[in-house]
């Protein structure tokens, strides 16, 4: 297979709105940069699938003038559950007006009052309505910020790119290799500095609200690069997601519209009790409770709880008027993918994976273990901890995007163009070729995949014990001993079966690593329930899960969490 | 539901190996409704591997992504069912430059 090579000083990996916001800081410091998509940029990972919300502690500029970034860190730290590294909660809770400022002058439209301040909404855990309301949700976000992207010349994009692993030169990071799916050439991508901006692994469970791309590309590229990776077994689950019919399972609905403010429905089990009281609780309570009622027998015939609008005293005109003002879009794509009307009947909903609380181990200036690699927004790792609220992770792409992209940028400047060992070169197209042939007995990766998906739903649920995880463990170790077998045709332009035979490769990694963390950790604590340790265990367990690649094999660890303002009281 | 048929011509078209653009016809057994994406997702996956559909995208109606032309119509094939039975034409869409079967390079975002 040939291969093309280009040069640049950053390398930024992804295209939602981290990989955008990080690429126009790049380009702010008057450097060059690439920005590499599996997708297109503004139309691909989680960031368009996203609502209005996106936290700013704006106070006096917005809707409550008590707020400040003082309290949004104080909510973020305990939502976390004290495991969050507040160096870089900071970053998130004091920068947040500022870049919510700059998507304003990109040209995101936020709801504001008359006055000028910015409307807020209250979501559960935030003291004070915090969220910002941008009127035609992530999608327009991300379509924006795509378009800012375009209009600077120092930023390259390639879309439709898949980038399947970081290329070394020794220790030091040098950039990535990937392939061209257009034309489906592969290419080296050289870079001084290399920006992580993959998003979340949310999407190796099969019942998950994100896109089926989000398979953790990024914590397995940089796992398998010798870079640390933190606390991966905190995946939020979203609690109320469509489970019923088919072809719109997956589909968020929030349960935080049944406030009175909005909606005012109930969240029910089967017969119509109402199961989530008001004030509603944060996601990781939320969950719990849903959980319970469907193991208490109580679910609906599908294995759910009910989203039920019917009961709102608001009446149907009202409610609807609600989902049609606050996401029009979601609203309507349950109608015209699957007849539903969210203001007329009863949902079925239940716990999908919805957000990636762990992932790339960074410091204060987003730089990961690994000389050379950064990583910023979903997929950077060690700042929310044990859960997160509503509206952080919208709000951590631009502040962690912007930092992080612009640290990046100021290291390069000062590092040399290291190329990329040739032997290492060398391995990355090997892989390529054994997808590529001919095998006795072969198998195509969409079944790898397949049964990567079931294992992490079956067998890293929420609730989750050291027995099934042990067999879930070893089912992901035969399917990475199966990859050798996969077989994909010999096709040039557009070859989606060996995407995704390179993409199953990482899977299988990010899967086993992340069965491993969650073994590791021996308590409950937000996202992570353990049926065998149930309770919280402050004295033992306040700290990072670390996992590193060590002669070929996951090591686990320790790591003490970094306090700044805010020390735990006990 | 008994099972059900539904009868797919598809555009196909390997510019490094093909004249031109042809069709290509696959009956489709199904037991429900299903969205245009779904039925696309199940002919790559039971009849035919070979086949390329943009399958990497937001499956909420979001991203215009997997834009098809359903019977010289443009729809989203995420938000666009089709009922057993019925018969269809599937192209692409969207104006890019063809790269093969349904998928077009798309113009500069
Ligand atoms: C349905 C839904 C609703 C949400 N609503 C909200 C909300 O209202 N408020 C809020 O704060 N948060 C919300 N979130 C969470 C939030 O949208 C995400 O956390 C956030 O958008 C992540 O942004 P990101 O840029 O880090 O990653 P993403 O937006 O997921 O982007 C990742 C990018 O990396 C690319 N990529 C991945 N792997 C590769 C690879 N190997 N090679 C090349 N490119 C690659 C992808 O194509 C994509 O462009 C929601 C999430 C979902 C799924
Ligand atoms: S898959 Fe995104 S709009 Fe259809």
């Amino acid at each position: 297979m040939d291969m093309k090579t280009y040069t640049t000083d950053v390398v930024v990996i992804g295209g939602g709105g981290a990989a955008c916001r990080a690429a126009i800081e790049v380009s702010e410091k008057g450097l060059n940069s690439m920005m590499l998509d599996k997708g297109r940029p503004g139309r691909s990972g989680a960031t368009p699938c996203a609502l209005w919300s996106i936290q700013a502690p704006f106070g006096p500029r917005g809707r409550d003038q008590r707020d400040t970034p003082e309290q949004y860190f104080e909510d973020m730290v305990k939502a976390g559950r004290f495991i969050g590294d507040q160096n870089i909660a900071e970053i998130v809770a004091f920068t947040a007006c500022d870049r919510i400022l700059d998507m304003e002058k990109y040209g995101v439209h936020f709801k504001k009052y008359d006055d000028g301040r910015f409307f807020q909404t209250p979501m559960p855990g935030q003291t004070y309505p915090r969220s910002c309301f941008m009127i035609e949700n992530g999608q327009h976000m991300s379509t924006v910020l795509a378009k800012e992207v375009s209009r600077r010349d120092n930023i390259q994009v390639l879309k439709d790119f898949f980038v399947f692993d970081l290329l070394k030169n020794g220790d030091v990071v040098v950039g990535v290799i990937g392939m061209d799916l257009l034309t489906g050439e592969l290419v080296a991508v050289n870079a001084k500095s290399t920006v992580m901006a993959t998003g979340g692994y949310t999407s190796l469970w099969g019942f998950s609200d994100n896109p089926p791309t989000l398979t953790g590309d990024g914590v397995a590229m940089a796992y398998l690069a010798g870079a640390d990776i933190v606390d991966l077994e905190f995946n939020q689950y979203y609690g109320t997601d469509v489970i019923w019919p088919p072809s719109v399972k997956g589909a968020v609905v929030l349960y935080e519209l049944m406030i009175d403010e909005f909606a005012d429905g109930e969240i029910t089990d089967k017969d119509g009790n109402i199961i989530i009281e008001k004030p509603l609780p944060i996601r990781d309570e939320a969950i719990k409770i849903i959980f319970e009622t469907i193991k208490a027998g109580k679910g609906t015939p599908h294995g759910g709880v009910y989203f039920d609008t019917t009961l709102s005293p608001k009446g149907e005109d009202a409610v609807r008027d609600v989902f049609k003002n606050m996401t029009p879009k979601h609203y309507k794509f349950l109608i015209d993918a699957a007849g539903i009307d969210l203001a007329k009947e009863p949902l079925e909903v239940a716990p999908a994976s919805h957000y990636q609380c762990g992932g790339i181990y960074i410091n204060g200036r987003g730089q990961a273990t690994v000389e050379g690699l950064y990583a910023c927004g979903e997929c950077a790792g060690n700042f929310q901890g044990a859960n997160r609220l509503a509206g952080s992770a919208l709000c951590d792409t631009q502040t962690t995007g912007a930092h992080v992209g612009g640290c990046s940028a100021d290291d390069a400047k000062n590092r040399d163009m290291l190329p990329a060992d040739k032997s290492n070169l060398n391995e990355k197209k090997e892989l390529v070729n054994m997808f590529l042939s001919k095998k006795n007995k072969s198998t195509r990766p969409l079944f790898i995949k397949e049964e990567i998906l079931k294992t992490m739903d079956q067998h890293m649920a929420p609730f989750r014990n050291e027995k099934g995880m042990e067999k879930g463990l070893s089912l992901i170790q035969s399917l990475s001993e199966q990859l050798e077998n996969i077989q994909v045709p010999e096709i040039k332009r557009y070859n989606f079966e060996l995407e995704e035979a390179l993409e199953a490769r990482l899977m299988v990694d990010a899967a086993k690593i992340t069965f491993g963390s969650a073994m590791f950790r021996k308590e409950s604590r937000g996202h992570h329930n353990r049926e065998d340790y149930p309770d919280t265990d402050n004295k033992n367990w306040r700290c990072h899960t670390i996992v590193k690649q060590v002669d070929g094999k996951p090591q686990y660890s320790k790591r003490d969490v970094i306090y700044t303002r805010m020390k735990p009281q006990d | 539901m008994a099972k059900d048929k539904i009868k797919a011509k598809i555009q196909r078209y390997d510019p490094e190996k093909d004249q031109k653009p042809y069709f290509q016809e696959y009956v489709v057994e199904i037991d429900r409704e299903l969205t245009v994406h779904e039925l696309l997702t199940k002919i790559h996956k039971n009849y035919d591997g070979t086949l390329a559909y943009r399958a990497y995208k937001c499956f909420k109606g979001m991203c215009t992504t997997c834009i098809v032309k359903l019977d010289g119509k443009t729809v989203r094939s995420c938000a666009t069912r089709v009922e057993p039975g019925s018969e269809i034409t599937i192209e692409p869409a969207g104006g890019g430059a063809l790269i093969r079967d349904l998928v077009v390079d798309f113009k500069k975002m």
